[in-house]
């Protein structure tokens, strides 16, 4: 009663206090709304997949008590109760992952503007020509002039694109990627006619021009809508516009797909590789470019798969080779990892990979945690729009707190009355333990919620209270152990000795079922279970250390004084008497 | 002063006998069982919002308070399908002229939704899509619950083990078929209650693993202290040696279970019942029953078990035969002296003897009080009269 109505009242706006939950505080709602391709919602299974995994990777970004449910049939809301929208930033990225090699590269930037320029050179703003291309020849067949293409330097360099840009809600009206017919109509017999003609992007400007009204397709579902040849010939497909693409827009991994890196567009095959063939990932620095990146392992028959897509990019084998476009510094293939709509690397392959590998790229240390874990606890068959954040109040708020607190400490305040009455002045050891574990166990929570996310809801604190009542039993073990001690006539000096021996073997063996009920919890459970169990465990030990470091000390202490003795301060008086009457 | 009831039990000299009445206490716990499985498989948990899902309303903050809105959807609900459970607190999303009260209310079908909906907006003069309706999935996923289970496995094979190696394998069975005791019977009674089944009722759930051992390491402890080398002594049989480790821990389990029944029997009646807050009395009840059952199975069926399966051991079962077998003989010696001694065949220096040896099993005077001779029998006698002076009190 003492020790939390201080901190209760008084600190948690400006002092140390620890993180409570959504019922209490409140905290953020945050909504993410699934786009499917045909604008049907997509089906009960996968959302509830996708909540799973959802759930699964808020807890790993250390946000406790997190609620994740399904509204409606294509809604997923998450409330968490931290008001930082970062905590929970990306959660709904699908995070399906391919590797593709890449076929061609061409530039993605916008081609010279209509007819007034007569030049034929199809230079892009942005320096095409920058890139230090080894590329000998112009090109093979039919992608003649391709050559102003940025050819990305083997170690990647796009971000990991880990957010799903934003869209504009204008172009959206029809919820769903138009069909070829549509589209054609959009654009015109003859554009589309020509643009289906093409086998690579074209050089000269009346093409270019022809082909000009593809520019005003909308990103998100008529660009998708095209075939991944056209996205890729088409100069009007700028990357702007291909990274705008509805989310899930290239995530059939038996057809080929466009996406962009940086600025350069590139073609690729289809997937022969996915993320589903990946075992294990995590973040690590590459130790010989300091560079942060992703390694991660296979699984079995993903390792075939991996080693059969390195040594067909290695020795460019395969159907189809790779364009000249897309070759390296070493006259190897690309290999680009895709997730979902981005190009996160696309390194040239330098040898046969039959071991695990790595994704490099320019993480932020957050963003390569964020993959891994993505990798880790699987890709959602479902994607999802830009989320939507919502500030939520608490659903139980102060009064209830004040309710469960005043009701917690009337029922420590009964234990303290209770012990005083039976142990007299041994009650007072037992009310500082208390106090002493009170305040240790509110510093780990402060503690927790600082270090690991630990927000603890109103029946997180009656838990806790509960374990302090708990930890008073071992309190009663010890002193009537005492007693028997003395009972059978020891002086009060060697019975407090004697009597910590015996009591403490049974006090570690039931403290060591409890430590086990929550190791085993924390390890095996998820979500709440873990958490609290987690929290439980090291309260637990708190208890182990009030018991040894603190209550054997001041136990010899007091048996050092006369009070101990006496009958009506230590309430160990009558059994002494006794004692004495039966020796 | 020292020789009320309250104060031999206090001093563990109360002679209760658990042990004895076993099989009371096995017909006790076997009923409670059963009627706790037939409550878990009859009546069943009733699961609440967060297990099976629900639906949510959300309604504009122009209305009134939020608990204005609670009570109107509340009675709306009840309206619709009075045998619903109770609807969650709400809450308030966003602020100012957008801002909405979110409530979440048990699943209702179609029906039921339209007419809560109609109900509210009529009630607070709105239009109908100003109020807006979804259905809401489960929060705590099958995947929670699945691993809870296995954990809760993980954790009986480990504490099983763990009680083998710290005591004995008998005391770890009887231990962890308590501990199955406790958690078949909270469960039952919890879903007689009626209570909902929410997170916090998992918590509480759990929490009572690691409590529901501690009195029964504590009894076990020093049944384990009582019972050393009792073979080796022919005095006590292992029921009696565990029924005063029983009756001299019983007011430390009495004790440790006020101790720690106080803090949650203030949540529970102090919380819940008299401050309102109701979600307190879930995570309470759970812990109440929970560590009330506890308690009782530490005394009253964990030793019991424990006896029950010491004495299908045979090495046990020797034991206890040797020293009910010198008991008997030592009784009827006792009563034949008695009989010689009414005959007046001889002295009453014998008989004397016979008094005073008679608490104790042992018995002396066989010998010479058999003048009928049957020699053979009286040397079992002897042998056990001797061993039992070493009994001191």
């Amino acid at each position: 009663m003492v020790w939390f109505s201080g901190p209760s009242k008084a600190g948690w706006e400006d002092r140390l206090h620890p993180r409570l939950g959504l019922d209490l505080v409140g905290g953020t709602r945050v909504t993410l709304t699934a786009v499917t391709k045909d604008g049907n919602p997509p089906n009960a299974g996968d959302m509830e997949q996708a909540r799973q995994i959802i759930q699964t990777r808020v807890d790993a970004r250390g946000v406790s008590e997190a609620q994740v449910v399904i509204e409606g049939n294509d809604k997923i809301v998450i409330s968490v109760a931290s008001r930082a929208d970062d905590a929970i930033k990306d959660v709904g990225q699908a995070s399906r992952l391919f590797f593709r090699k890449v076929i061609k590269i061409t530039d993605g930037g916008e081609p010279a503007a209509a007819a007034p320029t007569p030049s034929a050179a199809p230079s892009a703003p942005a320096a095409p020509q920058a890139s230090a291309t080894p590329t000998p020849q112009a090109s093979g067949g039919g992608g003649s002039a391709a050559q102003p293409s940025a050819t990305p330097s083997p170690t990647a360099s796009a971000a990991p694109a880990a957010t799903p840009s934003p869209t504009a809600p204008a172009a959206r009206a029809d919820k769903r990627i138009l069909t070829e017919d549509e589209l054609r109509k959009k654009v015109g017999d003859q554009p589309w006619e020509a643009a289906k003609a093409l086998t690579a992007p074209p050089t000269d400007q009346p093409t270019i021009d022809l082909l000009k009204p593809f520019s005003t397709l909308g990103e998100e579902f008529e660009v998708a809508g095209l075939s991944p040849e056209m996205q890729f010939n088409v100069p009007w497909i700028t990357c702007v516009k291909l990274n705008k693409r509805i989310p899930g827009a290239i995530q059939d991994p038996a057809q080929r797909a466009v996406a962009c890196q940086g600025n350069s567009k590139m073609y690729m095959d289809v997937a022969k590789v996915a993320g589903t063939d990946i075992s294990n990932a995590a973040p690590q620095i590459d130790q010989q470019t300091g560079q942060r990146v992703v390694s991660f392992d296979l699984t079995g028959p993903g390792q075939n798969k991996w080693t059969d897509l390195t040594r067909e990019a290695y020795n460019n084998s395969g159907d189809p080779k790779c364009d000249q476009t897309a070759l390296g510094d070493q006259q190897r293939c690309l290999v680009a990892v895709v997730l979902d709509n981005f190009i996160v690397s696309a390194p040239e392959i330098q040898g046969v990979l039959t071991s695990s590998s790595q994704i490099t790229g320019k993480f932020t240390p957050q963003e390569a945690k964020q993959l891994a874990d993505n990798l880790k606890f699987g890709a959602l068959s479902v994607s999802f729009d830009e989320a939507e954040h919502k500030t939520v109040t608490a659903t139980l708020g102060a009064e209830y707190l004040r309710a469960g607190l005043l009701a917690a400490g009337i029922g420590m305040l009964l234990v303290i009355i209770y012990s005083f009455f039976y142990y007299r002045l041994l009650g007072s050891v037992i009310f500082l333990s208390l106090i002493l574990s009170g305040v240790l166990t509110f510093g780990m929570l402060v503690f927790l919620g600082k270090v690991m996310g630990f927000t603890l809801t109103l029946a997180g604190i009656a838990g806790f209270i509960v374990s302090l009542g708990v930890a008073a039993d071992s309190f009663v073990i010890y002193f009537e152990r005492l007693k028997d001690e003395i009972r059978e006539g020891r002086q009060p000096k060697s019975a407090v000795q004697r009597a910590w021996q015996r009591a403490r073997r049974t006090i570690l063996t039931a403290n060591a079922i409890s430590l086990m009920a929550a190791a085993i919890l924390t390890i095996f459970s998820s979500g709440p279970v873990a958490g609290f169990a987690f929290a439980l465990g090291i309260a637990t030990l708190l208890d182990l250390i009030v018991v040894f470091l603190f209550r054997y000390p001041i136990m010899a202490m007091f048996a050092n004084t006369p009070a101990f003795l006496s009958p009506r301060v230590s309430g160990l008086g009558r059994v002494m008497r006794e004692a004495k009457e039966t020796n | 002063m020292s020789s009320g009831f309250a104060s031999r039990l206090y001093r563990g000299e109360a002679n209760l006998n658990i042990v004895g009445r076993r099989k009371l206490w096995f017909m006790v716990a076997g009923g409670v069982m059963l009627v706790s499985l037939l409550s878990l498989f009859i009546i069943q948990f009733t699961l609440g919002i967060e297990f099976k899902g629900g639906n949510e309303f959300q309604i504009p903050t122009k209305v009134g308070s939020l608990s204005q809105v609670e009570q109107a959807v509340d009675e709306a609900v009840h309206r619709a399908n009075p045998g619903v459970g109770d609807i969650h607190a709400g809450q308030q999303i966003g602020q100012g002229a957008s801002g909405v009260y979110s409530i979440r209310t048990p699943q209702l079908d179609d029906e039921q939704t339209k007419a809560v909906h109609n109900e509210i907006v009529g009630k607070f003069g709105l239009d109908t899509n100003e109020v807006s309706d979804s259905r809401v999935s489960s929060s705590w996923g099958k995947g929670v619950t699945d691993q809870a289970l296995i954990s809760l496995l993980v954790f009986l094979a480990a504490v099983t083990v763990y009680l083998i190696l710290r005591f004995e394998l008998r005391m770890a069975a009887a231990a962890v078929a308590s501990l199955l005791f406790d958690l078949v019977v909270t469960a039952g009674v919890y879903t007689m209650s009626g209570f909902e089944v929410t997170p916090s009722t998992v918590i509480g759930f759990l929490t009572i693993l690691g409590f529901a051992l501690y009195d029964v390491v504590v009894v076990f402890d020093k049944v384990q202290e009582n019972t050393r080398g009792i073979t080796g002594s022919s005095t006590q049989t292992y029921a009696e040696a565990t029924n005063l480790a029983l009756n001299q821990t019983f007011m430390r389990s009495i004790n440790t279970s006020l101790v720690a029944l106080l803090p949650v029997g203030g949540l529970l009646f102090i919380g819940a019942g008299l401050l309102g807050a109701g979600t307190l009395k879930d995570l309470g009840l759970v812990l109440f029953i929970g560590m009330g059952v506890a308690v009782y199975s530490s005394l009253f069926f964990a030793t019991p078990v424990l006896v029950w399966l010491k004495e299908r051991d045979p090495a046990i079962m020797n034991h206890t035969r040797r020293v009910l077998t010198r008991r008997t003989a030592a009784a009827k010696a006792r009563s034949e002296a008695a009989k010689a001694g009414a005959e007046g065949t001889s002295a009453p220096v014998q008989k004397k003897v016979a008094e005073t040896v008679a608490p104790k099993a042992g018995a002396k005077p066989v010998r010479p009080s058999r003048p009928g001779g049957q020699p053979a029998r009286s040397g079992g006698g002897r042998s056990g009269g001797g061993r039992s002076g070493g009994k001191k009190r």
